[in-house]
């Protein structure tokens, strides 16, 4: 029997990564810095997921029963990486708690930040109650309290989402699409539809990027079924009467400027490197890609492979990601940390 | 005041005020002109809805905006205002002031559908255009137009007898739409049916089969094309490998005629 492999993040690729590596009977450390398993879509209280419309509490919650029922998977929750030294195939990590591990190769699952909104000042987030974030509501949704204005808890009867909230930004430093968000705010406005049938719905865009098939079941079924509206407009600011929360901008296919008041303005926000991806880097000895997330060493060979032999990366940490691919993309790293861990001399030799 | 590009702003939105201080600054007179935006600041949301609820807007909230039907457009390419997408969006977006602007033009489709069969989404932009005239209509922005006036004849026509009868239609749409039955074109019309009717052509064509007329100093010409037609078809017997076989033919014959003749 091989050393353990160690698995950082215990997002949906981690769960994923330890799963699958125990079903092929090998054993793995999943060390996790919060104090529960899940990832973001359980830590921010994501509502239905895209594309099975499945709630995100049912769905991630059967991957952590699954790894924390595991044997071959050792589960530490609230628990970091101090350093991380070694060789390939006999590496050694510090943790936390003071104990040390012994790991033949490493998976980083480390996953993403959701971009913080205060970060475009001039679009109202922390200025005016009214207007949230994609993740907010979210938690709305998925707490059962239903989506409502935060100032004073009335029922909006129009909302406007803004697409590209720190993504596609070079003011901001953020040149990456987030892939997710467009899907996701389609997804939100058929829900708020759904909920508030009376509540008119818009949506502020550069491009739509529902890629693949999306395009049926979010993009188009949303404006079919769900009379969502989709409004060409880069918006220029979200400023407030008192009121209401007025968004400013041009209509571009109308060539006009429009300021129209709505009760509630939602941020499409995007994806950044994780926060802690710097550290992460020195304390991993990994190359950083030029965005901030963590580099993938091979894309055609050696799937999952960053700038260090023996340690692998997937999901959200390599770049914006779905959670169906971070989970497809774990079983990948898994793949080939497990070819590693158990050959790693013909591995080195390639 | 001199403004650039002048035409491009609607002349409402230019004021000139005689007498305007403000903050105690005098800012009235020619050279103190304002230019209004042209800002849109609300959206009618009911209009999606009540022109979906008339035949043909059924399936306006598919559009996305990718212009198929502006492009494939018969009356766009006369003129270039006539933009069903424009008005689409206008309409999906509740910007009625803006859609009203266009009032006199919507019902210039002349329902040849190419749109119709243009758009990827199936919104039917014809049917669209047809509920975007009525809805200005029962909305009373525009008086009913001059085909809603003949449909209405014709159909109560049809509702009244089981038959249509044309002259009758026409007398009743004239009458409706207040015009007169001897009108210059109407006149015109009846003097070239009559120049063109098929008597004339009968008996031409009678008198033809007896005296086999011909077209005047017609025998040089019908010779020129004769040659010119065996030239051709020389070139193509030629080219065809039918050169040898035609002369030997034609050596044949003419030995055979010798023969005989001798």
């Amino acid at each position: 029997m091989t050393k353990p492999i160690l698995i950082v993040g215990g997002g949906p690729a981690g769960l994923a990564a330890a799963h699958s590596l125990a079903a092929i009977g090998q054993k793995s450390i999943l060390v996790e810095k919060e104090d529960i398993l899940g990832g973001a879509p359980i830590l921010s209280g994501y509502a239905k997921l895209v594309p099975t419309g499945e709630w995100a509490k049912d769905a991630i919650g059967g991957m952590v029963e699954r790894v924390k029922n595991n044997k071959l998977i050792t589960v530490k929750t609230g628990t970091k990486v101090q350093s991380f030294t070694g060789e390939p195939g006999n590496f050694k990590a510090e943790l936390s708690d003071g104990k040390p591990v012994e790991a033949a190769s490493a998976i980083l699952c480390t996953g993403f930040t959701h971009f913080d909104s205060v970060n475009k000042p001039e679009w109202g987030f922390g200025t005016y109650d009214d207007v949230v974030t994609t993740t907010q509501v979210e938690q709305m949704i998925s707490s059962g309290q239903g989506v409502r204005c935060p100032s004073d808890g009335r029922t909006p009867k129009r909302v406007a989402i803004l697409l590209c909230v720190g993504s596609r930004d070079r003011q901001i430093g953020r040149e990456w699409c987030s892939k997710i968000c467009c899907t996701v705010s389609a997804n939100l406005a058929m829900e708020i539809r759904e909920e508030l049938p009376d509540c008119h719905v818009y949506i502020y865009y550069m491009d739509i990027r529902t890629y693949g098939l999306y395009e049926t079941g979010y993009y188009w079924r949303s404006q079919e079924e769900f009379k969502v509206k989709y409004i060409k407009a880069r918006i220029a600011e979200v400023t407030s009467d008192g009121e209401k929360v007025i968004v400013k901008g041009e209509d571009t296919l109308v060539k006009r400027p429009i300021t129209i008041p709505f009760d509630m303005v939602v941020h499409a926000i995007g994806m950044d490197p994780n926060v802690d991806n710097l550290l992460l880097s020195e304390l991993f000895n990994v190359d950083l890609e030029p965005h901030g997330f963590i580099g993938k060493g091979n894309t055609y060979g050696d799937l999952g492979a960053t700038s260090r032999p023996g340690v692998y990366v997937a999901g959200s940490a390599t770049g914006p990601e779905t959670i169906d691919d971070s989970i497809a993309q774990a079983h990948g790293a898994a793949m080939s940390a497990y070819a590693f861990a158990n050959d790693s001399s013909i591995v080195a030799a390639e | 005041m001199p403004i650039h590009e002048e035409h491009l702003i609607r002349p409402e939105n230019i004021k000139t005020k005689d007498n305007l201080v403000i903050d105690g600054i005098d800012v009235s007179g020619h050279w103190s002109t304002f230019i209004e935006s042209r800002v849109v600041t609300d959206y009618n949301e009911e209009m999606e809805e009540e022109i979906a609820a008339l035949p043909g807007g059924e399936f306006i909230h598919r559009c996305w905006q990718c212009g198929s039907c502006t492009n494939s457009c018969t009356v766009n390419a006369i003129n270039p205002e006539f933009n069903p997408r424009y008005w689409i969006y206008l309409i999906r977006m509740g910007m009625e002031s803006e859609l009203l602007r266009d009032k006199d033009i919507i019902w210039q489709c002349v329902s040849c559908n190419k749109c119709t069969y243009a758009c990827p989404r199936d919104v039917f932009p014809e049917g669209v255009m047809k509920a975007t005239s009525h809805w200005l209509e029962l909305k009373g922005h525009t008086e009913k137009s001059p085909s809603m006036h003949f449909d209405e004849v014709f159909a109560e026509q049809i509702i009244e007898t089981g038959k249509i009868e044309e002259g009758r239609t026409i007398r009743n749409f004239f009458k409706r739409t207040g015009q007169s039955l001897t009108q210059d074109w109407m006149i015109q019309m009846v003097k070239n049916l009559i120049s063109n009717l098929p008597v004339k052509l009968l008996i031409s064509m009678g008198l033809a089969n007896v005296l086999r007329p011909k077209t005047r100093n017609w025998a040089a010409a019908g010779a020129a094309i004769s040659e010119y037609a065996e030239e051709k078809q020389e070139e193509q017997r030629e080219a065809l490998g039918l050169t040898e076989l035609v002369e030997m033919a034609k050596q044949e014959t003419e030995s055979l005629e010798s023969k005989a003749n001798s």
